[in-house]
């Protein structure tokens, strides 16, 4: 087979004209690849819409490049820099941690903690065996010798174990002990199992330590001859409080640990104080070692910190409150967030770069057919040039990052109402393991993904992609409708991304009279939403173009903007459910969840705000009595009958997908204007279980009036206004009919009115009782 | 999610026991009516024998679920058996040609038909 294949990303998502950017790229079966910078019109390839659009683009960095394969090192796991050899014990030992591990028994072993060569069979190491058994590992360069625990570890129980070489009597010595209480493991203590071990067995060989070794927790090794990923053994699971200490710990020693006691300080070589460093405002990747050497381990592939440990009492919910009850650092084998790829090319974007989405097309051909990547990318202007800007949402496109739901989910074909309808490209990403997971899907033990990260390659975030499991176009490929109209209608626009929302606040979006959003901006941060709120209390113009946006509370670490941390819990819909206790963000303290559960809901900022989600098919608007209210009837200004999107490329209406509606319980502010609303939606339907507090027949689309699209409408201080669609699907409405249709003509009469800077249309009414006809 | 202890899941039992009585109950609502109801509309509302008939079908394990292949974009697709396995693709299910979703969705559902009948 010489089918030839390409995959890129880039260093960031947002870039502006002139600077330079660097590309990553994975090859297969070729060597070479055409690049050409394309710019971004129009995504979906709908028939009933203008299809694809690209523009090719002068650059410097158009023709041919050299490209190879790539090799990421996928899993998290902790490093310990100890150019001393500190970690290298000439005698007798002793190895502990709590551990609770979510996956013991897996495809091979799994190393928590040693400083382990796998292919040149040398060093020491605690790990678990693939049949789910505490192991002891010792390696004199040309033989194993195992000590191997009689009781399995059984999944979500949490333990403290140990591992001594008792270099005087050549014995290795394990030690296994649950710590069960009350909260901190999946069953209580009236559960009748076995769960402890101990045991010796003869050693015939001192362990031979190699000085380029690494002391690795939560993965070992794979030894100096291994080109690219070079750690293996990666575990599954959580680790509270390692340590090493140079003397063989006695029973009773290690029994007092298990108590909440203290390692013995004499002869400690190092103890990871898991639980040490933490901030009201975060935790970083240094893990602390309060030993003597300060042996300080760091973090890859952003192993979860604050997560709940072997002592938690279920009194306090977060790290912040209880820092020394939430040491457990969490591990996962597929954990991914910056591929690490060698740059295949640093480009420099031609300085007079028109604002807008962009891709890098690499095209390769090969006797069996051609590989194509669009490496996408968003150019802002060098400076603010236009009265209106659009907002990629990109934290949502990160979250929704090489989403596996359509064909892993049990419940994805029950939600869209349809089979999954894969392309080639979901084929071929089915079989990967190497790009990582989305905020939504889950590791292989079963844990929710709470990291996401743009350094890789998004094969969801590329123009021409449908999502499978709904069939329609989605996010970023569905924004690009918008963008293919604010063309079309010759609008002078900017482009800006959520990532310089999240650097610059308020200051990003300050310079323009109006912005409008995407069609799904669902993944906030507080700082992103705080700018969003002062932009328009500041006299901003907001056009909200989606459906169920500002719905999950996120976060990023300055110093990394292209990881997002999500917690999923609480009544929202969810694609997992966070474990009791995890619910505060490690990236900055943050509380996770659905912003309308930290009171703000969506309905606060936009009048609208998420009422359901469904799929198949979509509706339309008709129009509300507001809209003949003298203040607002500029909005429908050349709109005739009643309703209003009865087409689409999603689902051939433009009410759906997710819908939202005013909620004056939920704080839409009192003066809105119900601009038009849609009805009668297919029972797929359901209303959003926030707002049910208690579930009885009827609660979908055909059934009750709440679940429902609403076009709204309000003027905010400062001669500030709000416009949302409170629908996905209205965006997608757009391209109908060569964008001449009702829809994209009251988005005219919004953008028209939104970017001129003083009063608004309307305003002058001012008298209640004049102002109906 | 937690995980499953290493013992046998009860729910199982109960599931298969579901699992018998349920099949004979959908079994009655099969008939020439509804399979044209779904033939004209197979993605949307429907009636309640339709709808109880796709429910169950949809909640299949997800090893052996059918699934729709792209051959070209809103021109031809194929049907697929998704593995139920991280990692491991989709197995052809046979070399049809289908002209839309729609009628691809149809062609599922007239499997799953004759499966439930069998």
């Amino acid at each position: 087979m010489t089918m030839p294949k390409l995959f890129g990303y880039t260093d960031r998502l947002s870039v502006k004209p002139g600077e330079t950017l660097d590309f990553f790229v994975h090859a297969e079966n070729t060597t070479k690849a055409t690049a050409q910078l394309v710019r971004l019109i129009h995504g979906d390839q709908h028939p009933a819409g203008p299809g694809f659009i690209e523009q090719e683009v002068g650059c410097e960095a158009n023709g041919v490049w050299a490209v190879r394969e790539q090799v990421t090192q996928l899993g998290s796991y902790l490093e310990v820099s100890d150019p001393q050899a500190k970690l290298a014990p000439g005698g007798s030992f002793t190895l502990f941690a709590f551990i609770c591990p979510t996956k013991p028994r897996a495809d091979g072993r799994q190393t928590l903690l040693g400083r382990w060569d796998i292919e040149g069979r040398s060093g020491y190491s605690l790990g678990i065996a693939a049949d789910g058994r505490l192991e002891f590992a010792l390696g004199d360069g040309a033989n194993v010798t195992s000590a191997v625990a009689e009781t399995p570890l059984l999944p979500d129980i949490w333990y403290l174990v140990a591992a001594s070489l008792d270099a005087q009597s050549g014995q290795a010595i394990l030690y296994q002990e649950a710590v069960i209480n009350r909260y901190n493991s999946l069953l209580s203590r009236v559960a009748v199992l076995d769960y402890r071990s101990h045991g010796t067995k003869p050693i015939p060989a001192q362990p031979k330590h190699r000085t380029e070794t690494p002391f690795l927790i939560a993965g070992a090794s794979l030894g100096t001859a291994k080109r690219g990923a070079r750690v293996s053994e990666l575990y599954c699971g959580k680790i509270d409080r390692p340590g090493l200490i140079g003397r063989v710990l006695s029973r009773n020693e290690l029994d007092a640990i298990r108590k909440g006691g203290q390692p013995p300080s004499d002869e400690l070589i190092a103890y990871w104080d898991t639980s040490h460093g933490y901030s009201d405002a975060g935790i970083g990747d240094v893990v602390i070692d309060s030993g003597p050497s300060g042996l300080n381990a760091i973090g890859h592939n952003r192993p979860v910190r604050g997560q709940t440990g072997w002592n938690w009492s279920g009194r306090n919910d977060c790290f912040r409150l209880a820092p020394q009850e939430y040491g457990g650092i969490e591990f996962h084998a597929e954990a991914l967030t910056d591929c690490n790829w060698d740059s295949a090319r640093t480009v420099k974007l031609p300085a007079d770069l028109r604002s807008g989405a962009y891709a890098m097309r690499l095209r390769a051909r090969g006797e069996d057919g051609e590989a194509e990547d669009y490496i996408s990318f968003f150019v802002r202007p060098k400076a603010p040039g236009s009265k209106l800007a659009f907002l990629f949402p990109t934290a949502s496109y990160i979250a929704y990052a090489n989403d596996r739901q359509s064909f892993e989910a049990p419940m994805t074909q029950s939600v869209t109402g349809m089979a999954p309808v894969l392309s080639a490209g979901d084929l071929e990403f089915g079989t990967r393991d190497d790009f990582g997971l989305s905020a939504c899907d889950h590791w292989s033990d079963r844990q929710g993904v709470c990291y996401s990260s743009s350094r890789r390659p998004i094969l969801n975030m590329r123009p021409k992609h449908r999502a499978a499991g709904p069939n329609v176009a989605w996010q970023f490929p569905a924004d690009l409708s918008i963008i293919a109209w604010l063309e079309h209608r010759g609008y002078d626009y900017d482009v800006l991304t959520d990532e310089d929302l999240e650097r610059d606040g308020l200051d990003a979006l300050q310079p323009y009279t109006c912005v409008m959003t995407g069609t799904h901006p669902e993944y906030y941060s507080e700082r992103m939403l705080d700018a969003t709120e002062d932009y328009i209390a500041a006299g901003g113009r907001y056009i909200y173009m989606g459906g169920n946006g500002y719905h999950w509370s996120v976060a990023f670490r300055p110093d990394e903007p292209w990881v997002i941390e999500c917690r999923k819990y609480g009544p929202a819909w969810k694609t997992w459910d966070a474990r009791p206790g995890e619910y505060y963000m490690v990236s900055n303290g943050q509380k996770g969840g659905a912003w309308r559960g930290q009171g703000r809901p969506a309905q606060k900022m936009v009048g609208v705000g998420f009422i359901s989600e469904g799929y198949g098919k979509s509706e339309f608007y008709r129009r509300m009595p507001d809209s003949y209210h003298r203040t607002v009837t500029w909005l429908t200004k050349g709109v005739s009958g009643e309703v209003i999107g009865d087409s689409g490329l999603a689902y051939d209406g433009a009410a759906g997908i997710a819908i939202d509606r005013c909620d004056p319980s939920l704080g839409t502010p009192p003066h809105v204007k119900l601009i038009a609303s849609s009805g009668g939606h297919i029972d797929n339907y359901l209303l959003n279980p926030e707002v049910v507090h208690y579930a009885f027949e009827g609660m979908s689309g055909s059934y009750d009036y709440r679940i429902r699209a609403d076009m709204a409408y309000f003027t905010a201080p400062n001669n500030g206004a709000v416009f949302s669609a409170g629908s996905v699907a209205f965006g997608q409405s757009l391209p109908i009919n060569g964008f001449d249709n009702n829809v994209s003509r009251i988005l005219s009469n919004v953008v028209d009115a939104f970017i001129k800077a003083g009063a608004l249309p309307g305003s002058q009414w001012v008298n209640e009782e004049k102002q109906w006809r | 999610m937690n995980a499953v202890i290493d013992t046998q899941d009860r729910a199982e039992v109960r599931r298969l026991r579901y699992e018998t009585k349920q099949r004979a109950f959908l079994k009655t609502l099969v008939s020439p009516h509804v399979i044209e109801e779904h033939r004209r509309s197979p993605i949307g509302q429907h009636s309640e024998p339709l709808e109880r008939l796709l429910a169950y079908f949809r909640r299949r394990p997800l090893a052996g679920r059918y699934a729709i292949m792209v051959v070209k974009p809103f021109e031809a697709y194929r049907l697929v058996q998704l593995s139920g396995e991280r990692g491991v693709p989709p197995a052809p299910s046979d070399e049809t040609i289908y002209r839309s979703q729609a009628e691809a969705e149809h062609a599922i559902f007239l499997r799953n038909v004759q499966t439930l009948l069998t």
